[in-house]
């Protein structure tokens, strides 16, 4: 016993010195930095820039509907700009699952040199600037672009058509920088996926419907929600593709806080659309963390009850 | 109790599949199978690995197509039949027990997509469970159960769509020796209450000695031979069945038949008597003799002959000794002696020559496969 205490202290002591420098960093460039922007968003704007050191409820309440008055109005735009991100951030959770998980079945049953050719494939956009790689897209969708040009020329449309500058072309830009997110944890579970509990599924008499949502569908369910929460919350705070693909027509919260903290100069509003942005990602965290802890409870269940 | 009968249920016909491997080598799994299978009977398919048997096992519940012949379920053709809709269930080598459903619902999981009503499902899974010994853990999951137990969920799963046939593949390997033995016999007792076919794939001789009706020994995509367990134990009908299935000594060498008696000249070594109906003087043939033919004392009945043989190592394995032997010529031998105790304890030691006697009926005559 007391050699197993020593062993287990010993870990102990290697575990706090392997967490310490992770700890610093993250406490020194994240939770501090968090802390200023909780303080901020309830301290009243500086006339140019910078903060006032008294409470300051008016910034949530030009959100929501309760402000100061004189110049500072309450403004549903706001609320409707949230929405609207929740709305595009949703549009391309939905657009990179029906995409990925399809081709993650596809990729997952090829020989393993094309595999790893498409996954290898599916990281490459990493190794290119994202400024460069939505400028591309720029080049794509604009009237004289590379789009229009090719469905000119075919003939399939006779004037070109307007995808710069629309929700589309936001959605286009989200789901294709988001993609690989999406597809790498879809791609993980269909590949744990035991095929013979496919052939099972048959075996016993179940038509390929029933096969894919009694068996299939569950048992990559935890790659799914992975994915759509990896994909959901950079979707949702994005504010660069937006402003090279959306234009001043299509906005997101994203580019309203860089306004604030760039332009405008008012910290204080920035960080608490901020901390509205990420309210709602922390909410969807929460909801998918306990649906991971129940279905882990499951498993442990399970383990338990094996002597 | 069950009734084989000579009513033929599924046949297997012409099957021929064959596939490129990766480093552009073909692989026949199945080089023309012709095969009928009985009803009620226990019919294994035996072969080492790579022989075509779980290819064979694959096409007939329809996870794999074949590219020649055909399968018939009495009569009916089944190559156009999708795997779902055959009746035919599995016991999978791994189980491929559903891990995210409890035993109520893995075993319930064919009737619920047959669209059976919810009450009857619960009877029959309860049915079934105490059928295969598992009632009272039909709300555990899975990774809830041991092996064995895991097994039984896998058959109850299977059998409870009542399968014209049931397919078993290589599902007694996972487990340990043990617990493998008795289910085993419980696989047996099972199928006498239920009446169903069985067709039951391994690599364990053993397995498919204590259990079949009927034992296909396959090799390379072809069927070697059919028959019971006793026929292919003492009288294979070649060399790789008889090295297949126990322990075997065979002997390369020509046949002479001399007026009445009959006797295999070895390759540079003694000769053989054997009785050699069938086979003609010159034959190229190979003799086997099974490790139990042989005994140490003389005294046995009838004509037969002898063979001398030195001790290199004896193997104590409870109820028997086994000797293993080399003969003058070098070939080497095994032969088998019931361990006794005290007064008629064996005094052997390596080293020693014996001679080992066998009956004239002993020896049995395969056509050489070179010839």
């Amino acid at each position: 016993m007391a050699e197993r205490s020593t062993i287990s202290s010993q870990r102990r002591k290697a575990l706090f010195v392997l967490l310490t420098p992770i700890t610093l960093l993250l406490g020194a460039f994240f939770l501090i930095p968090l802390g200023i922007m909780v303080v901020y968003s309830f301290l009243e704007p500086g006339l140019y820039g910078g903060v006032v050191w008294s409470f300051y409820p008016y910034n949530y309440g030009r959100i929501f509907g309760w402000p100061l008055g004189g110049g500072e109005e309450f403004e549903p735009l706001y609320i409707q700009i949230i929405l609207n991100s929740l709305y595009y951030a949703a549009l391309t959770v939905i657009v990179t699952l029906v995409v990925c998980y399809p081709v993650a079945f596809w990729v997952s049953r090829m020989g393993p040199l094309a595999k790893n050719i498409v996954l290898f494939a599916i990281t490459l956009p990493f190794f290119a600037n994202l400024l460069v790689r939505i400028y591309a897209w720029l080049l794509l969708l604009r009237p004289t672009g590379a789009v229009n040009t090719a469905l000119l020329s075919l003939g399939i449309i006779d004037q070109p058509l307007n995808m710069i500058f629309t929700e589309f072309a936001v959605i286009v830009g989200l789901v294709y920088v988001l993609t690989p997110f999406m597809f790498l944890p879809i791609y993980a579970s269909v590949e744990r996926l035991d095929w013979s509990l496919v052939q099972a599924s048959q075996d016993l008499g179940a038509t390929p419907f029933q096969t894919f949502r009694r068996v299939i569908l569950p048992l990559t369910a935890p790659g799914i929600a992975g994915g759509c929460v990896i994909v959901f919350i950079p979707a949702l705070g994005n504010f660069i593709v937006p402003s090279f693909l959306g234009g001043s027509k299509v906005q997101m919260t994203g580019n309203v806080i860089e306004r604030q903290f760039l332009q405008a100069r008012n910290w204080p509003f920035g960080s608490t659309l901020a901390m509205i942005v990420m309210a709602s990602v922390l909410l969807l965290v929460l909801a998918y963390t306990l649906w991971m802890r129940r279905a882990a409870n499951n498993e442990r269940l399970a383990g338990a009850g094996h002597v | 109790m069950r009734q084989v009968s000579e009513q033929e249920v599924l046949r297997v016909d012409g099957a021929r599949k064959s596939f490129r491997t990766p480093e552009s080598g073909v692989v026949t799994p199945l080089d023309g199978i012709t095969l009928s299978i009985r009803n009620n009977e226990f019919l294994t398919l035996l072969g080492p690995s790579g022989c075509g048997k779980t290819t064979l096992l694959k096409t007939i519940a329809g996870f794999e197509e074949l590219d020649e012949g055909e399968i018939f379920l009495e009569g009916r053709a089944m190559s156009a039949v999708p795997a779902h809709r055959r009746p035919f269930n599995t016991v999978f080598q791994n189980y491929a027990l559903f891990p995210h459903m409890t035993v109520a619902g893995n075993v319930g999981y064919g009737l619920q997509v047959a669209g059976v009503k919810r009450a009857e499902e619960t009877a029959r899974v309860t049915d079934v469970l105490r059928l295969v010994g598992l009632s009272g853990l039909e709300r555990r999951k899975p990774a809830q159960l041991s092996g064995g137990q895991q097994q039984r969920v896998a058959l109850a799963r299977a059998l409870i769509n009542r399968p014209r046939v049931l397919l078993l593949d290589e599902s007694l390997s996972a487990l340990d020796r043990k617990l493998r033995q008795s289910m085993q016999i419980e696989l047996k007792n099972l199928q006498n209450t239920v009446g169903i076919t069985f067709i039951f794939v391994t690599h364990d001789q053993e397995e498919a000695l204590t259990m079949s009706d009927r034992i296909a020994v396959m090799d390379k995509g072809r069927i070697l031979q059919l028959g019971t367990p006793a026929e292919i134990y003492d009288t294979p009908k070649n060399r790789f069945v008889a090295g297949f299935i126990g322990t075997s000594n065979i002997f390369s060498g020509t046949l002479a038949k001399d007026g009445g008696t009959s006797r295999v000249d070895i390759e540079g070594g003694p000769a053989i008597a054997v009785t050699a109906d069938g086979f003609a003087s010159g034959d190229k043939v190979d003799v086997m003799l099974r490790p139990e033919h042989f005994a140490l004392a003389s005294g046995r009945t009838g004509a037969g002959g002898s063979l001398d043989a030195v001790i290199e190592n004896i193997v104590f394995v409870g109820t028997d000794l086994h000797l293993h032997g080399r003969l003058a010529n070098g070939l080497p031998v095994v032969a088998l002696e019931r361990h006794a105790r005290g007064a008629g304890a064996l005094s052997l030691a390596p080293g020693q020559t014996v001679t080992l006697h066998y009956q004239a009926t002993a020896p049995h005559l395969m056509k050489s496969q070179a010839a």
